[in-house]
């Protein structure tokens, strides 16, 4: 071998490995910096979007292999490949990226389909909520519900907070819960005052009244009635309506009188046993009724046997039809209560010896059973908008996707 | 001689010094990791970082499994065992992390259950004193009223209790805004009475 072909043959070895070297050198890289931000970019979003929360199982995948390929580039691998072969981690990039890009358009989407329904029940709830506070009022019976109205309200302005703070599935669950103690509510108004729509109950009370008016006209004598749900007095000369006036009842006076304290104003037919003019009331003016009656003695007992009354309760007395001593610090625990020129009407017209009939209602369409036909309405009212809430989900679901 | 030991010794040897042992020392400790981050709370305080940490963990189960499947002088724990490493170095930083939330979310809840326990004894004081105004049905609601805002403090209690810091924060700013409607409700009702005294006793002093 001569030296000039021995010089060629190194140089052409050198050249080989230059070009080797060259070829290698071209292949070794990093992945694209501008992929690996587009990606980290999405993991940030997909934080934003509560991805774990809300598409758990694509996030999920992403994180998986976001995770292996961040391996992989710690690990250094996959830098080196031939020129003519794609870079297997940038093609994983790529489909990370993807799969990034679909989960977080699913969260988003998720995301923003629970806050439309939380946004939509509790708005919902907060209607009924208020129609059933209105109603509640109109009937006089917030007492009867003790501390459950209260309890319904808290609920739903922790909803709205819970809401406002992005967390929707529990806001929503507040307002299931609030919906609970609603439908709670409506059945314990039912209960005590569901009466007051039974037919044969007020065909019952309206014979009671009719009797007292047909005393009236028989003695021809002075006759009162009161109708609770009304909340109205009508006093009867000879039979005949003479005049109407509006009265308070106790402060659970819708109820039917069952032991002395509950506030509850007493229903059936009494009489006046003692006129207290001033200075012998406290009241202005009143007329003492004989409750308890025989009837209410049988009642109360009845009661206390069964249960139904704490055991150490009485039956109370002083039920009056009264006025008021002091325009703002006027009371009454179950008494009818009247505006002092309305008594003063009142007590000269009647004697000890007047009948008194106090019933629930006079017709079945009175007050309290339209509030509580309300309640009801309010109930279906809040089933048919729960659809249409699930109608706007599903639309914006559809619209998502 | 020398053909024994490249026939039979080597091979041995290469056994014994050339096959890799499953971490599973390194698996366990990183098990035991994510499993204390997500009683602390992980999950639900730093559900990202989280699902993160359970990334690691299965992509090293996963690593394991492959590497358990080739033949034993072909096995390699190494990407395995940083999976693990991060996975347990992350579930540390994370417990670190939700310690620190949770805590703020705890003092946090703690003052806004005060706020509402002071915001409830004020009504509660009002309403002893409050006028037994011509409205007494009024004035039984508003008592039945501060008597469940009372009630429901013991709700905030129990959450705090369980460590619901969010629903114990949340129902105590619930309770507290009420108690001051309600307060203010009797304010306005003391004052109107205030008044109307204040009329009355000028009126009689005329007489």
């Amino acid at each position: 071998m001569s030296l000039t072909t021995t010089v060629r043959a190194a140089l052409s070895i050198v050249a080989m490995t230059w070009w080797l070297v060259a070829g290698l050198s071209a292949c070794v890289q990093n992945a694209p910096p501008e992929l690996l931000q587009a990606v980290e970019a999405l993991d940030r979003q997909l934080v934003e979007v509560q991805g774990a929360e809300f598409a758990p199982e694509e996030y999920a995948r992403f994180v998986d292999r976001w995770v292996a390929v961040k391996g992989r580039l710690l690990a250094e691998e996959d830098v080196i490949h031939w020129p003519w072969e794609a870079d297997p981690l940038v093609t994983d990039l790529h489909e990370l990226q993807e799969d990034g890009r679909r989960a977080a358009a699913t969260a988003a989407q998720r995301k923003e389909a629970k806050r439309l329904e939380a946004q939509a029940r509790l708005s919902v709830m907060e209607q009924r909520l208020r129609v059933f506070d209105g109603l509640i009022d109109q009937m006089g019976s917030r007492v009867v519900l003790g501390q459950r109205p209260i309890e319904t309200e808290v609920l739903v302005s922790q909803a709205r907070s819970l809401l406002e703070q992005g967390l929707y599935a529990r806001s929503l669950r507040a307002v299931q819960e609030a919906s609970r103690l609603l439908e709670v509510q409506s059945a314990l108004l039912n209960a005590e005052l569901g009466r007051y729509a039974d037919a044969s109950k007020v065909e019952m009370w309206r014979r009671m009244a009719q009797r007292t008016v047909e005393w009236s006209r028989a003695h021809g004598a002075a006759a009162i009635v009161v109708s609770k749900a009304d909340r109205l007095l009508t006093l009867y000369r000879n039979g005949r309506r003479a005049v109407s006036y509006p009265v308070r009842l106790g402060f659970n006076g819708v109820l039917e009188k069952r032991y002395q304290g509950d506030g509850a104003t007493p229903e059936g037919q009494y009489w006046v046993i003692k006129k207290r003019d001033r200075g012998q009331t406290q009241f202005y003016r009143a007329l003492l009724l004989d409750y308890p009656n025989s009837e209410d003695r049988r009642r109360f007992q009845l009661a206390r046997t069964a249960g139904a009354i704490p055991a150490e309760s009485f039956i109370g007395g002083q039920i009056e039809i009264h006025g008021k001593e002091d325009m703002f610090l006027s009371q009454t625990l179950g008494c009818v209560m009247l505006d002092n020129r309305e008594i003063d009407a009142v007590f000269e017209a009647t004697a000890v010896g007047t009948p008194v009939t106090i019933v629930g209602a006079m017709n079945v369409t009175n007050a309290v059973a339209l509030a509580l036909a309300g309640i009801e309405r309010v109930g279906e009212d809040q089933d048919a908008e729960g659809a249409d809430v699930q109608d706007v989900v599903e639309a914006s679901a559809v619209e998502g996707s | 001689m020398r053909h024994v030991f490249t026939f039979a010794v080597a091979p041995i040897l290469l056994l014994v010094v050339g096959c890799a042992k499953a971490p599973t020392d390194k698996l366990a400790a990183a098990e035991q990791a994510v499993t204390e981050a997500r009683t602390a709370g992980a999950a639900d305080y730093m559900a990202e970082d989280f699902a993160k940490i359970e990334g690691m963990l299965a992509n090293a189960k996963t690593e394991i499994a492959q590497q358990n499947d080739k033949v034993a002088v072909l096995r390699d724990y190494e990407k395995a065992e940083q999976f693990l490493v991060a996975a347990q170095t992350e579930s540390a930083r994370v417990m670190g992390e939700v310690g620190k939330k949770k805590e703020e979310m705890k003092a946090a809840a703690i003052q806004a259950h005060r706020d509402a326990q002071a915001a409830v004894k004020t009504a509660q004081q009002l309403v002893a004193k409050a006028p037994v105004g011509k409205d007494r049905a009024a004035l039984e609601a508003i008592k039945a009223d501060v008597r469940g805002l009372n009630a429901s403090l013991t709700e905030v209690a129990a959450a705090l209790e369980a460590g619901d810091y969010k629903a114990a924060q949340s129902k105590a700013k619930a309770i507290q805004d009420k108690s001051h409607s309600v307060s203010a409700e009797i304010q306005s009702a003391l004052a109107k009475t205030g008044a109307a005294k204040g009329q009355k006793s000028a009126l009689a002093k005329k007489k």
